[in-house]
């Protein structure tokens, strides 16, 4: 094909000696990259680490994590810090966000393959932390340890709101800690002050106390509320209804809506077991005792004179029909609070709405002697440790979660995105406590008090049930409940039926 | 002499391949009812061999992504527990399907919910051809009724969920102005609400119906047509008698494709319902879903999917069976 001169000086390779020449070329390149790969992802020494504060952030510089997370505020916030973490530590992370039942298909798909795609994880305490507890990293070895770097206030129960290292972090057993509180959602009373203001002359005639909610509001009393308005609408009256449930097609918050009702009544609880730490073999259930079929009949009450739309409105739309003011009081997770006091998008904004403790159990529900209280629950979001990684990674891993969890990144999603704080510390900055009253610069700080003060502290504090097919009882649950909302069984068959299928789902 | 016998074979074979050539292109022109001869090719017909060489990167690619996990899926059908960590436990999942009262529900809720979607867009679907079939604005029809079948399913669920919406949905406030609803939305209650899915599948997928029937109308014999009409038989009398047999095969090829769809597209039934309220609308593929993926009972998934594949297998069959039994205005 190309000219060559006469006696020209070349040698011809051989097809054997050009197979050898490429496979040597390939095995160095080979070599060569995994040289490089292996010192840009753990080539770390644990002693070399302890020599100085620097050294322990950079330790794993080089490495890579991927934290899949649950769309909420914090993800957002720490997503746009993550360049600051990067020079502090030389770690990259990618935050991948869902909602949170594709997190939960995603990150049980991870953990159950024994892979480790998701090093870091999202684990909001039943519909992930419950079933997938097993497979997250035990975090307590890495506490203190003096070659990793620590947060300076610690990881003590103290250090955290009552009840949530617990809620999202021990499963089963209590001397494991799974995650560190990450973020929370927890139920308190949203109302339209201005609404109850205006009707509360009618309603006194009517019932013979003023129209106003306080810590001591019970259930009888919200059916009370919810019946006036209703029974105002149908006479014409331009008023709102007077609640709405959720009961739509979210079965995990649907669940929880119930649960709530039934804690506040008696502290009953779905199984004689430890409602924090949860069991795997948690024996026959409670559902169908006279305590619990009482309070479906309430539950059934309150949602005839509900909204109508309640078999539709998951969490989310129902605090749209709160926003456009279609109902008069809502139990809302307290994170919403920053939508609701968006003058752009809600009705209720600009100081209509009061927040307070969810509603007190009404001592004529209560059969099983227990106590009446505000029952509240909540969904607090930890973030875990793939157990399946490396322990190398899971440590570099362990340099995030504390670092996102810590109070000054916490403070800064507060007044940036609107966060809900886990570590105490961040409620008692002067700028947290000011924006607890109005005008406020951070709405969801409006709703600390009966939250954070009140909620979720004992004897008031529920979680519901923690076990392994945490998701199954959900829709179990959830399912049931509503064929008792729309006519198709009454509360005794429906205890019954939830009697049935849960002992049939633990047992099997 | 024979081999002067051959040639002037070879030379008539010829011209009737010639003839046969001329006689396709007028059938191609305008239909004929009658079936003609094909062609035969020049070439001598290669080794079977060879097109297994052909076939064989394909067939490679298809056994690796499709076939491998499809025997996995029966592996795990009669397995309990976690990937990784598994335990043989034989038909037990299935035996206990029959006892699972949202299995059995299930199987009701899809049989009603297909039922109601064929019906609907083969009705639907046909009556639309026939308007588009010929009409002056013939492309753009088809062109317009084409777009909803364009959207992704889940975004047309989210669509529908807004238009269902109880708080700003129009179509709620259409439903309301009209009496059909009352106070709550469509997806609010356990009665309404696979009318609701059902409505968001038709407004989907019956542009399909409607595309393979114009397609069938176009290939409807004129012959028989001009037949039937000089006997003096009316418009209706010929959609029925010549129309509708000739459509039969392109309908069973749509009623095929709709009924397996209905039986995996779940997309939009996550989106506006979940399967709920109530389990109203947890047709089997969701439950399936539900088990296999909320519930990470892999094992029990699996099973679901198997009885789901063979019954539609049947039904396939059962459909094509009907579907190809001789008309008395057909084949």
């Amino acid at each position: 094909m190309f000219y060559t001169p006469k006696k020209a000086i070349h040698s011809r390779i051989s097809r054997r000696r050009f197979l050898e020449l490429g496979g040597a070329g390939a095995t160095m390149l080979g070599t060569g990259s995994l040289a490089v790969g292996l010192n840009s992802t753990i080539m770390a020494s644990r002693v070399s680490a302890q020599s100085s504060d620097e050294a322990k952030w950079k330790q794993f510089a080089g490495s890579k994590l991927v934290f899949l997370s649950e769309n909420t505020p914090p993800s957002f916030a720490i997503r746009e810090k993550l360049t600051a973490f990067y020079d502090l530590t030389g770690i990259t992370v990618e935050i991948l966000t869902d909602d949170l039942p594709v997190v939960q298909q995603k990150a049980g798909i991870d953990l159950r393959s024994g892979t480790a795609d998701y090093v870091l994880q999202y684990s909001q305490d039943k519909p992930i932390g419950a079933p997938f507890a097993d497979f997250y990293a035990d975090m307590t070895p890495m506490f203190g340890d003096e070659t990793l770097p620590q947060d300076p206030e610690g990881y003590g129960d103290d250090v955290w709101f009552d009840n949530f290292l617990t809620a999202c972090g021990r499963f089963y057993d209590g001397n494991r800690v799974m995650a560190l509180p990450y973020d929370a959602a927890i139920a308190c009373t949203f109302y339209r002050k201005d609404i109850f203001e205006a009707n509360t002359k009618d309603f006194e005639a009517e019932y013979g106390y003023r129209l106003e909610y306080t810590n001591d509001t019970t259930w009888q009393n919200v059916l009370d509320f919810a019946t006036f308005f209703k029974k105002a609408k149908e006479a014409g009256k331009d008023v709102p209804y007077g609640y709405a449930q959720h009961q739509g097609s979210f079965a995990w918050t649907t669940q929880l809506d119930i649960q709530r009702m039934c804690f506040a009544n008696g502290r009953w609880i779905d199984y004689a077991i430890d409602d924090k730490l949860g069991s795997k073999t948690p024996g026959a259930t409670n559902w169908g005792d006279e305590q619990s079929v009482l309070i479906l009949e309430k539950f059934k009450a309150l949602a005839d004179v509900s909204h109508p739309d309640n078999l539709a409105n998951g969490t989310l739309e129902l605090n749209t029909v709160y926003q456009s003011g279609n109902i008069a009081m809502q139990v809302q997770y307290h994170e919403f609070a920053a939508s609701v006091e968006d003058e752009g998008t809600s009705l209720a904004a600009g100081g209509k709405t009061g927040y307070a403790p969810c509603p007190k159990g009404a001592p004529d529900w209560i059969k099983n002697g227990g106590e009446a209280v505000n029952g509240t629950n909540c969904g607090i979001g930890g973030i875990s440790i793939n157990a399946n990684a490396d322990e190398a990674l899971q440590r570099a891993a362990y340099i995030f979660a504390q670092w996102s969890t810590s109070a000054d990144n916490q403070y800064e999603v507060l007044k940036g995105l609107g966060g809900t704080p886990t570590r105490k510390s961040v409620l008692a900055r002067p700028e947290v406590v000011a924006a607890g009253q109005r005008p406020s610069t951070m709405p969801n700080a409006l709703t600390f008090d009966p939250v954070y003060n009140f909620g979720i502290k004992d004897p008031n504090f529920t979680l519901g049930p923690k076990i392994p097919k945490a998701n199954e009882y959900h829709s179990i649950i959830a399912s049931t409940t509503q064929r008792m909302l729309s006519g198709e069984l009454d509360a005794a068959a429906t205890g019954a039926e939830l009697k049935a299928q849960l002992d049939e789902l633990n047992a099997g | 002499m024979s081999q002067t016998l051959s040639l002037s074979q070879t030379t008539l074979d010829a011209v009737d391949r010639f003839r046969a050539r001329k006689v396709s292109v007028e059938v191609e022109a305008r239909p004929l009812s009658a079936e003609l001869p094909t062609p035969t090719s020049f070439n001598p017909a290669a080794r079977k061999a060879y097109y297994f060489y052909l076939m064989a990167p394909a067939i490679a690619l298809l056994a690796f992504i499709s076939l491998y996990p499809f025997f996995w899926l029966i592996v795990m059908a009669f397995q309990k527990g976690d990937m990784g960590a598994v335990e043989w436990v034989g038909f037990k999942n299935f035996t206990d399907l029959a006892s699972d009262g949202r299995f059995l529900s299930g199987w009701v809720l899809l049989f009603k919910y297909s039922a109601m979607c064929l019906f609907l867009q083969v009705g639907i679907g046909v009556l639309l051809a026939v308007i588009v079939n010929g009409s002056r604005y013939e492309k753009f029809l088809v062109t317009a009724l084409l777009m909803p079948m364009m959207m992704a399913p889940a975004v047309a669920g989210l669509l529908w969920l807004f238009l269902y919406n109880g708080t700003f949905g129009w179509y709620h406030w259409i439903f309301q102005s009209l009496g059909i609803l009352e106070t709550g939305s469509i997806l609010s209650s356990a009665k309404t609400s696979m009318y609701a899915l059902v409505l968001v599948d038709v407004w989907q997928w019956t542009p399909l119906i409607t595309l393979i029937a114009l397609a069938g109308l176009k290939r409807v014999p004129r012959d028989q047509m001009e037949a039937n009409m000089v006997d003096g038989a009316s418009p209706a009398r010929n959609f029925f008698a010549i129309v509708m047999p000739n459509l039969y095969p392109v309908l069973l090829i749509a009623v095929l494709l709709r009924f397996m769809d209905n039986f995996r597209f779940i997309d939009h039934i996550l989106v506006l319902t979940g399967g709920g309220p109530a389990n109203s609308t947890k047709i089997l593929p969701i439950y399936l879903f539900e088990v296999a993926f909320k519930f990470f009972d892999l094992g029990r998934g699996a099973a679901i999917a198997l009885v789901l594949l063979v019954v539609t297998i049947i039904l396939g069959k059962i459909l094509v069976g009907v579907f190809d039994r001789p008309t008395s205005g057909g084949r």
